[in-house]
């Protein structure tokens, strides 16, 4: 009987309190990511999904039905849920994310490690060396 | 013709001079280079007063990394042919000009040194001989690794291959431009021959002969072992899914 209750209750309830603060800690979040920009702690292109973040939290603030709007696209009934595995798959996402590009930073650390070694190696050898002639310029055997 | 000798070194000052000593003694006509990945010994200053040529790497990357900077060195430099063999004393030099002399014949791309056949496998006409080398004792974990390994790279490339990290191989030009670019950091040997054998170079392995360690200790711990492993499987199983690209000097 309760189960048929709950189903049937409005099913976003948020009071104005928590829109507000809600609101006021989404704009506080951008102005903190724009700040960071400011002082470039951050890079514009790490930023723009954090912006999105930021509007998306803006955005279920000013118009509470939209929770429930996107639950029901997902068939989720409990909004609380359909929030939060939303929030999850955001943050998976993001994480993978930062991996594909640490990856990408690694890799080209250990080129220019390597670089800078050879150069080195390619100085000690001695300049004038046979050894220093481009490939390029090399044929083939 | 010109060929390159690189000995990748860690922390290695106990033994890297004398195994470049070695190496000068035995294939004069071969430059020596030796890759510093990192050390916080004197390995760099060592190889340098044995008469080797050093690059430093500013920071520890691991093997795989060390590895690909020799190769890089060896094309950029336009060596025809290049070897590395370890810095701990464990390859004599006379089994790499072995290597080297398959390269030289233009018999393969790449060849490896292997521990686990029996030089008599060679004249043996069946040549499936695995008997362990007289001169060196496995321990357990390895053994388990390299059998696993074994397994399942001869699984992945329908080539059989006995000693799959083998830090002992000799190399052309065009096994240089490949490595230059395309060497897993993480998992150097393995993925490595997985790779050569994609991309439909020749690859041979010799039986050699290996010393036990002149100086250091093996990384390995049995849990280590696990995770390298496991490591490993991943590796060769991504690796499976890897674009096949033909070269077109072949």
């Amino acid at each position: 009987m309760s189960v048929l209750l709950a189903a049937a209750e409005p099913k976003v309830q948020l009071t104005s309190q928590t829109r507000i603060l809600a609101a006021a800690i989404a704009l506080i979040f951008m102005a903190m990511i724009l700040e960071l920009i400011r002082r470039d702690r951050l890079q514009e292109r790490y930023s723009v999904v954090w912006f999105v973040a930021g509007l998306g939290m803006l955005a279920g603030a000013a118009f509470p039905g939209l929770l429930g709007v996107v639950a029901d696209l997902m068939g989720v009934r409990d909004t609380n849920v359909a929030l939060f595995s939303i929030i999850l798959l955001l943050l998976l996402g993001l994480a993978l994310n930062f991996s594909v590009i640490m990856s990408r930073q690694s890799a080209q650390i250990t080129r220019l490690a390597q670089e800078r070694a050879i150069e080195e190696a390619r100085r000690q050898a001695g300049s004038g060396d046979e050894a220093l002639e481009p490939e390029e310029r090399r044929a083939r055997p | 013709m010109r060929t390159l000798v690189f000995i990748p070194a860690w922390n290695e000052a106990a033994s890297v001079a004398d195994v470049i000593v070695d190496v000068r003694e035995r294939l004069p006509g071969a430059d020596v280079l030796v890759i510093d990945d990192g050390s916080t010994d004197a390995t760099a200053a060592r190889a340098r007063e044995a008469g080797a040529i050093v690059a430093s790497l500013p920071f520890n990357q691991g093997l795989g990394a060390a590895l690909q900077t020799g190769y890089l060195y060896a094309l950029r430099g336009g060596y025809d042919f290049c070897a590395h063999l370890d810095a701990d004393g464990q390859h004599p030099p006379a089994e790499v000009e072995r290597l080297l002399a398959e390269v030289y014949a233009d018999r393969a791309d790449l060849v490896l040194g292997s521990r686990y056949r029996d030089p008599a496998a060679r004249l043996d006409t069946s040549g499936e001989a695995e008997d362990e080398g007289a001169d060196y004792r496995p321990t357990l974990s390895r053994r388990i690794g390299t059998s696993v390994f074994r397994f399942f790279l001869t699984l992945a490339t329908r080539q059989r291959f006995t000693d799959t990290t083998s830090g002992m191989r000799a190399a052309n030009r065009r096994v240089m431009t490949l490595f230059s670019e395309n060497y897993s950091p993480d998992f150097a040997e393995i993925e490595s021959l997985q790779l050569a054998v994609r991309q439909g170079l020749r690859v041979e392995e010799v039986p050699v002969r290996m010393l036990e360690r002149a100086g250091g200790h093996s990384f390995l711990t049995p849990l280590k072992s696990a995770f390298f492993i496991f490591k490993g499987m991943i590796v060769l199983l991504v690796g499976q899914f890897r674009p096949r690209r033909v070269e077109a000097e072949r």
